[in-house]
């Protein structure tokens, strides 16, 4: 027990200054809504990775596909399923500049590329023994064997020797490889992300005015009209919604308009659940019966007064719509509903690498990685968001 | 409590009956007849079989024969498929989805909702973490890329478990492992967050105060109430486990209903995709009806007359 006997500075037992003035200085900077909004999403690192992702995605899909030197329905089908990791084979030729290849382990044939990985062409076998599973090219005076009869296949010269390989080197003309009908991938992913997010952007537009509208006028009047809406609302929901996306695209056709169409008719419902509760509790609030005194029109005080206000919940729900349009829009390709041929989506894109799965399984990492990293960057920015607009909300 | 039920079964059956014409009258304004799209067939051979289904009534008399047919459980003959009725092809399919179904629906229950518990009782611990890791994934990844990877790497690369097939216990791993991702991160979250709102009420400290056993706490007390929210969600959960076999079908080459489903669209099968929506619509609001009676036994406080206000 030290302390006991520790002195303490008579000053610290002067008492202290009243000072009205200062007890009602504020020390913040007082912030708006929406900036502390803003300044809470700025901490929040997951958020804004996603939202810079999101960005990015968005500027990719937009003119990724104008820089390229491809375009996404060109084939080149002597250059299909080439790969994007080539390991290159040197043979040296009397009096002559050495040719670089690659062996494509799907399909046994070999490529003539440059020495830094640009790709030329096919070469052809000058012979094809199937009995053996080889096939043999000549390189003027030298026999090469591609070797195929244990897998993965292999290169050999003459004696059997297993040759070295030069190098590994990234394609430098398709640089995420081309599909089976020789396809750049690299460009039919921008080209499938801007499909795909173009879908999701306007089908999640279309539910939101549908939502809005619907809830804003349920909410806002009340009484026998909210209960018929609403009831209407109950008997839609109880139907199986992608059931009707189906069913909407069977009668449509496969199509870029009918799948926003689809998509975009169909998901209202909670949209239009979360705007009527919105309206319901704000249109008892002061403000609203002040407007109303002034005799400003319903119109005036849904749209100034009540929307504003409830922006909150519906940003929410219209940055996590967007994940599950992309959803569906690519579940709906993949079980061959979706965008018709050439264009290509995210769900056709995999369903295409489905195709080939068992000879060139890495065609299905990059379609797959685009639609869950987007997926990802969606919830992540939805999460965030809500914990932005309402802390309370954080868990 | 009866009047209740037989107000839910009545709107049960006016939802059924709206689905039923909603479904029919988009089916046919659909161009064509479902014989057009064939090889040419002979004039006579086309009426001939327009004339032995029905199709030169007009659209009314088609409709009433439909619904007809649906009061006494009979959903049409197969367009593509001369000599199978509708029925019979659900009747096919309904083993194998129901068990897959089945399979997935314990297994986000079973699985989930411990994991969401384990979450919440080590809030901010290395569990928590991993649990909420592992559901960001669930959420965001799809179920068909969840699906073709798995088979990729465990059936193709690792030969651990069958291709296709359902023919021993491997083979329904990872149909039922990709069916049920989502939900089961879905469920972990939920289960977790409402269990932390529940552990924070006043009565868990007074029931910790009195001394109670930590077991008797969560389960008596904790659990109870926190499953009222997971209980309201299962009904959609089941809705999109059936919806979700679709793909999951499709991918495992599985002989199930989605498999049908999907294979009918692709036939412009019209009879089947009717056949099969009006099936599912109606085996989904039974499903929600249970849910909903489950919801009233676990908590008795809630008046089912006044949920839908």
């Amino acid at each position: 027990m030290n302390n006991l006997n520790q002195k303490i500075d008579p000053q610290q037992w002067a008492p202290a200054k009243v000072d009205a003035g200062e007890a009602e200085f504020i020390a913040a900077p007082s912030l708006t809504f929406w900036q502390d909004v803003r300044s809470r999403l700025w901490q929040n690192r997951p958020a804004m990775f996603s939202l810079a992702f999101i960005i990015l995605l968005v500027a990719a899909a937009i003119f990724g596909p104008m820089i390229s030197r491809h375009t996404y329905f060109d084939q080149d089908l002597k250059l299909s399923n080439i790969p994007p990791i080539l390991q290159l084979y040197e043979v040296q030729n009397e009096g002559q500049a050495a040719t670089y290849f690659f062996l494509n382990s799907g399909n046994f044939k070999l490529y003539e590329t440059t020495e830094d990985g640009e790709l030329k062409s096919i070469l052809r076998a000058k012979r094809k023994d199937l009995i053996n599973k080889r096939h043999i090219y000549e390189f003027g005076e030298r026999r090469i064997f591609v070797d195929y009869s244990t897998l993965p296949a292999r290169i050999v010269d003459a004696d059997e020797n297993a040759i070295d390989a030069y190098g590994t080197k990234w394609n430098k003309t398709y640089w995420f490889g081309t599909d089976s009908l020789g396809r750049d991938v690299l460009v039919r992913q921008l080209y499938g992300a801007r499909i795909s997010l173009t879908v999701a952007f306007i089908a999640t537009l279309v539910n939101f005015f549908i939502g809005i509208f619907y809830g804003g006028v349920a909410g806002y009047f009340g009484g026998n009209v909210d209960n018929i809406m609403m009831r209407i609302v109950e008997v839609i929901a109880t139907i199986p919604l992608t059931l009707y996306v189906i069913l909407m695209m069977v009668v449509l056709q496969s199509g870029f308009i009918s799948i926003i169409v689809a998509i975009g008719t169909v998901f209202w419902v909670d949209m239009a659940r979360i705007v009527r509760g919105q309206m319901l509790t704000l249109k008892n609030q002061d403000y609203v019966d002040a407007a109303k005194t002034m005799g400003a029109s319903t119109w005036h005080i849904l749209t100034r007064h009540l929307l504003p206000n409830s922006i909150g919940p519906i940003l929410v729900t219209l940055t996590l719509l967007i994940p599950s349009a992309i959803f569906i829009e690519s579940f709906m390709s993949f079980i061959g509903l979706g965008v018709s041929v050439p264009m290509a989506s995210w769900g056709t894109l995999t369903s295409e690498a489905v195709e080939t799965l068992r000879s060139y399984p890495y065609q299905l990492f990059f379609p797959a990685a685009a639609i869950s990293l987007t997926m990802f960057a969606f919830n992540f920015l939805g999460d965030g968001l809500r914990d932005a607009l309402d802390p309370r909300l954080r868990k | 409590m009866l009047a209740y039920f037989a107000k839910r079964i009545g709107m049960m059956v006016v939802t059924l009956f709206l689905i039923i014409t909603l479904t029919f009258f988009l089916m046919h304004a659909i161009p064509g007849g479902p014989f057009t799209s064939e090889k040419m067939l002979a004039p006579e051979i086309e009426e001939a079989l327009n004339a032995k289904y029905g199709l030169n009534d007009p659209l009314w008399v088609q409709y009433l024969n439909y619904l007809k047919g649906i009061i006494t459980l009979d959903l049409g003959p197969s367009f593509k498929y001369p000599g199978i009725r509708v029925n019979d092809l659900i009747l096919d399919g309904l083993p194998v989805t129901a068990k897959t179904g089945f399979l997935a629906l314990l297994c986000v229950a079973a699985l989930g909702i411990p994991l969401g518990i384990l979450a919440a009782l080590n809030q901010n611990k290395w569990q928590d973490t991993a649990v909420m890791m592992l559901a960001t994934v669930g959420v965001a990844i799809p179920s068909y890329v969840v699906a073709t990877v798995a088979l990729y790497i465990f059936a193709l690369q690792l030969n651990l478990v069958p291709t296709f097939g359902l023919d021993d216990w491997r083979g329904y791993i990872l149909p039922v492992a990709a069916l049920s991702g989502f939900w089961l991160s879905f469920i972990a979250r939920l289960s977790r967050s409402s269990l932390l709102e529940v552990l924070g009420q006043d009565y868990i400290v007074t029931a910790k105060a009195k001394g109670l056993h930590p077991l008797s706490i969560l389960f008596k007390h904790g659990l109870r109430n926190a499953l009222i929210p997971i209980v309201t969600v299962l009904g959609p959960v089941v809705a999109n486990l059936l919806t979700g076999s679709f793909v999951i079908e499709q991918i495992f080459a599985l002989p199930g209903i989605g498999r049908h489903f999907v294979l009918s669209i692709s036939n412009r099968d019209y009879t089947t995709i009717m056949g099969i929506t009006i099936f599912y619509a109606a085996f989904l609001m039974v499903m929600i009806l249970i849910v909903d009676i489950l919801y009233m036994l676990l908590d008795p406080r809630i008046k089912l007359a006044d949920r839908n206000k």
